[in-house]
């Protein structure tokens, strides 16, 4: 309990905001570029990174709400409880120091795609018909038109798509976070999790 | 509040004039109601009996509906086809070249189009009659944690700034010869340089807003007052309870109805 109410500094609650602006800042920037990805919660595994996987999962949960509250993106909302793992999991692999090496990274990010992928396949099947009415749908028409079921084809087109997006993901954060001042890291909570420690000059 | 985003606009109606936590039961009655109930045709007759009058009776229909159909169409052109055509085994209703619509895709897709729409416009609904801010205000007063407000009213004011600064970065990016358009690997390699500044600066605020937060008491664990007062007719605690009452009872209604 003295531990989360460590992770919740002011820091923390005044970053959390910030990240779940350059959620949807960032989201956006992507989908103008028309690159296909989502790099939608950079800010949600930054937070959940720097300040514990619960920081992370509050930013995730409330990130996707914000989408559907303020009208922005309604049809993320449903999706808030993957969110919240998302950024759940960016505070575990931190603790267990992935975050240290880009490989590491890089393979955190691979494995909160797959998760995020088998979390939202059953949301989908059941709020969207299992589709998402863009491009990756095609996985879908491929896997149904193959005898498979509603949710097996939905996880199949978040399996083609999220672990992908999730490894890019953690992998910008990783290069932010070796980029951001030591000063300014050292704000956070859990800043010890993502660099290594300083030699004692 | 000035500049913030949100598709809040101050009309005047009946329904921008309700508490926003009536609002608030009122859209949760909605996605409950859409999203427990079985059967494709629940979601189309919540739709026409509820969420239509409510919409007519705040004044924003046509705007909903016109937000609301970009959203849809996607998603029942993809489900329509991709389920309706390409469901295993079932009974061909109309055959087209090698494919065939299926009674059960089409059930199926029918089902997931009334979910959709529910769930689109039910948030739409909500975000277009609610004052962000007026929403936050309320449920502090019933015992959300102000911190969690916070969060949610700054967010809303930053992001409008935070899409000025992107714009502002992709300009200056294309000025120093930046690719943002030809192929994916050239758009692919102006990610970066974009996302890479755009977190940067912004994370230098971060620092800035935790003095004036604290500045402002923002850690203190009293009882602090709020500049804005939200009225209320003495009616609307009631209507709230009886929309409660309603939640409840379509939750027992689907339960019944699934067990049957």
């Amino acid at each position: 309990m003295a531990e989360l109410k460590e992770d919740f500094s002011t820091t923390t609650w005044v970053m959390i905001p910030v990240a779940i602006a350059i959620n949807i800042a960032i989201g956006q920037l992507i989908f103008a570029l028309k690159i296909p990805l989502y790099l939608d919660s950079i800010g949600t595994v930054l937070v959940g990174i720097l300040a514990g996987p619960w920081a992370g999962a509050l930013t995730g949960l409330l990130s996707n709400l914000i989408w559907g509250l303020t009208g922005l993106n309604v049809t993320y909302a449903p999706f808030a409880a993957v969110a919240a793992v998302i950024g759940l999991l960016a505070g575990l692999f931190s603790e267990a120091g992935w975050i240290r090496a880009w490989w590491k990274a890089i393979l955190s990010g691979v494995i909160t795609g797959l998760v995020a992928a088998a979390i939202s396949a059953p949301i989908s099947a059941y709020v969207f018909g299992g589709v998402t009415g863009g491009g990756t749908d095609v996985i879908v028409a491929i896997f149904r038109s193959f005898g498979f079921g509603v949710l097996p084809a939905s996880f199949a087109q978040g399996v083609s798509s999220d672990p992908l997006d999730k490894a890019i993901t953690f992998l910008v954060v990783y290069l932010i976070v070796q980029a951001l001042p030591l000063r300014f890291l050292a704000r956070f909570p859990r800043s010890e999790n993502v660099r290594e420690e300083p030699e004692p000059a | 509040m000035a500049e913030a985003f949100s598709l809040y606009t101050g009309q005047e109606s009946l329904i921008h004039k309700l508490h926003p936590l009536t609002k608030l039961t009122l859209a949760a009655f909605m996605l409950v109601g859409s999203l427990a109930l079985p059967g494709p045709w629940p979601t189309y007759i919540l739709f026409i009996a509820v969420l239509v009058p409510l919409a007519l009776l705040a004044r924003v229909f046509p705007r909903l509906l016109s937000l609301a159909w970009r959203v849809v169409l996607p998603f029942a052109i993809s489900v329509f086809l991709i389920q309706g055509f390409l469901w295993p085994g079932g009974t061909p209703l109309v055959a087209i070249g090698p494919l065939s619509l299926k009674r059960e895709g089409l059930l199926f897709a029918v089902t997931s189009v009334g979910r959709i729409l529910m769930v689109v416009t039910s948030f739409l609904w909500f975000a277009l009659t609610t004052r962000p801010d007026l929403l936050m205000t309320s449920l502090v007063q019933r015992g959300l944690p102000s911190n969690l407000a916070y969060i949610i009213v700054a967010t809303i004011q930053i992001i409008p700034r935070f899409q000025q600064r992107a714009s502002t970065i992709l300009d200056a990016q294309r000025a120093r010869g930046l690719e943002t358009g030809g192929n994916l690997l050239q758009r692919a390699r102006g990610v970066l340089p974009l996302v890479v500044p755009l977190i940067l600066s912004s994370l230098v605020d971060v620092e800035e807003r935790a003095l004036a937060v604290e500045a402002r008491a923002f850690s203190h664990p009293g009882k602090k007052t709020s500049f804005i007062e939200i009225a209320e007719s003495g009616w609307e605690p009631l209507l709230r309870w009886v929309v409660i009452i309603a939640i409840a009872a379509l939750i027992g209604l689907s339960i019944w109805l699934r067990t049957l």
